[in-house]
């Protein structure tokens, strides 16, 4: 993220209830653990980390001119455990674009979250882009009693489709927005979906989220990252807090996303700093369940043995591989041959260099016989094998 | 590339199967899968699982569609999509009471009442939208028992025909839901694998 120009910040663990109070909805503010400090005053453990980051760009960075890139690393908290796959404790890593808007800025943090993701390992990954005004649109536009819109929205937010189907099956009028909401899970695709739901929406808040998105998209392909992208209208997320561009992140035979984030505009004014913001979130503990699963931990590519005067040789070779981006590691004692061998095994490395003076090395990759060569040749062959 | 679908063991084992059969996605007896737990078909893997567990194999991923009644998803809402009323194994949620009881309503409620039930989540919420404070017993069977012997005053279980209840002489004052087979589906398969899983749902869907 530092490549991207985003600054590193540290937001505190606890925070003060009265702050959090401010950014979060109620089901948000109930999962929080709270207690009170020594002043009496309650306080909690954060249970996600983009309210931190406003409070910050509204109090400590006020003076910082917008847009600012900030991203950060850090635990959250949630009470509630769930099922067994919702842990108290998850490890977040996130980045937030606050005071740009528009599709430009839109499609920077979600390129930047798909380069994230590669980051972390993940080969195969998609990312569903949405967005919440095409909803918000349906919403206005449906014509529905205030009551049944309120069940409408439960129906959706529970991802309950049946309930969904009889609650518009009672009511008289029908139209496009009806169909559109049943609907809702299968709009997604390529460039195409735009165009078919473009035909059936008539309402402007919806038809602005499709030509935003159709944006959104063509600037991901200048990202480089067309080919993962896939269009998701039927988005289901916390729509009172996003207010345009959503998406979420999603890796190989998981149940669920590893990443999501989307166009907050409305949070920073609570804080007494209106400005626009898109941001993402990775939780870096579901990405390595997901990585150690597929059974690929990271690989080591040289584990580094030595006896006598072999150390200094040892050392410096390591470093030689690293620069090539390789991953090497150093024995922390001298070891005879053989029990070199039995160490290699341990660690599981691709090959083993056994250095024994500082002219002499005996190499061995898996599988192969072991041969003798002077330090640099082993370098130079285990460097151009890895390029 | 095959989808896998998780079915419920018990009560509707034979409706999933007869769907399954009925959309030509799979075709097992009830007796082949109770030998073997796990099936695999040239589009369908079918896993036979307890009903109450079919939400957490869809929900983590392990399944990418369950059937299940509505009355296990009350109790265990979770990230699943909800996709079809399959509409077979209908039943209802009811609160019943014995016989002789007086309590007829909210208004002949004492203010603590003592309910027995294997829903203790649905009846918290029910109850707690009538304002009515109840000392919930969670019991995993016989919940009928529970009244005649004094441990409490009703009962909130699932009832198909009501003839369990009416043996054990209770009547039923109130229904909290009514429940029949469901379709749900996992999340990301939905969205990564989203050309397989649709055309399993809408054949089941057309079967229904």
């Amino acid at each position: 993220m530092r490549r991207w120009g985003y600054r590193h910040v540290i937001t505190p663990l606890v925070e003060s209830m009265d702050v959090l109070d401010l950014g979060l909805g109620s089901e948000q503010r109930r999962r929080l653990f709270k207690f009170t400090d020594a002043h009496g005053d309650v306080v909690a453990l954060v249970g996600e980390r983009t309210v931190p980051v406003a409070r910050l760009v509204a109090g400590k960075l006020r003076t910082a001119a917008l847009p600012l890139r900030l991203c950060y690393a850090g635990p959250v908290l949630s009470t509630d455990e769930g099922r067994f796959h919702h842990r108290r404790e998850t490890y977040q890593v996130g980045a937030e674009l606050i005071g740009a808007a528009g599709p430009v800025a839109d499609a920077e943090v979600i390129a930047l979250a798909a380069r994230c993701m590669e980051a972390t390992g993940i080969r195969r990954y998609q990312i569903d882009v949405g967005h919440a005004e095409f909803f918000h649109g349906i919403m206005d536009a449906v014509r529905l009693p205030d009551d049944i819109k309120a069940a409408v929205r439960s129906a959706l937010a529970a991802r309950d489709f049946v309930a969904l189907e009889a609650l518009l099956e009672g009511t008289p009028l029908r139209s496009a927005e009806h169909e559109l909401l049943l609907r809702f899970p299968a709009l997604r695709g390529g460039p195409e979906i735009l165009d078919a739901a473009g035909g059936l929406v008539r309402n402007r808040r919806s038809e602005a989220a499709l030509s935003e998105l159709a944006q959104v998209r063509e600037l991901l392909a200048a990202h480089g990252i067309g080919d993962v992208v896939v269009l998701d209208l039927g988005a289901i997320r916390d729509f009172d807090y996003y207010t345009g561009v959503i998406f979420e992140g999603y890796g190989p035979d998981f149940g669920r996303p590893v990443a999501q984030g989307g166009r907050y505009d409305t949070l920073l004014e609570r804080f007494g700093r209106p400005a626009p913001a898109t941001g993402f979130m990775i939780q870096l503990d579901l990405v390595s369940e997901m990585l150690t699963r597929g059974a690929a931990l990271p690989r080591i590519d040289a584990a580094l043995a030595w006896s006598g005067k072999g150390l200094g040789t040892a050392l410096r070779l390591a470093s030689t591989l690293r620069l090539f981006g390789m991953r090497a590691i150093v024995d922390t004692e001298a070891r005879s041959p053989e029990d070199a061998r039995a160490w290699w095994e341990a660690v599981g490395a691709a090959n083993l260099v056994h250095c024994t003076s500082d002219t002499r090395a005996s190499w061995t990759s898996a599988g192969k016989r072991a041969r003798t060569l002077p330090p640099e040749q082993v370098a130079a062959r285990l460097a151009g094998g890895a390029q | 590339m095959t989808v896998s679908i998780a079915i419920p063991t018990g009560a509707l084992t034979g409706g999933a199967l007869e769907l399954l059969n009925k959309a030509r996605l799979a075709d097992l007896s009830a007796d082949e899968l109770g030998r073997r737990l796990l099936i695999d078909g040239a589009d369908l893997r079918v896993i036979l699982v307890r009903p109450a567990d079919v939400p957490a194999y869809v929900d983590h991923g392990a399944a990418d569609l369950g059937i299940v009644g509505k009355d296990i998803l009350w109790e265990s809402p979770g990230t699943h999509y909800e996709l079809v009323d399959l509409r077979f194994g209908g039943c209802r949620l009811v609160l019943a009471v014995p016989d002789t009881s007086g309590l007829d309503g909210p208004d002949t409620w004492p203010p603590l009442l003592r309910v027995a039930t294997k829903y203790p989540r649905t009846a918290m919420a029910w109850f707690e939208t009538r304002g009515q404070a109840v000392d919930l017993v969670r019991l995993h069977g016989s919940v009928e028992l529970a009244p005649q012997v004094g441990l409490v005053d009703a009962i909130v279980d699932l009832t198909a025909t009501g003839r369990t209840l009416r043996e054990n002489r209770l009547r039923i004052t109130g229904v909290l839901g009514e429940s029949t087979a469901r379709l749900i589906a996992n999340q990301a398969s939905m969205k990564t694998r989203t050309a397989a899983v649709q055309s399993v749902v809408s054949r089941l869907r057309e079967a229904t």
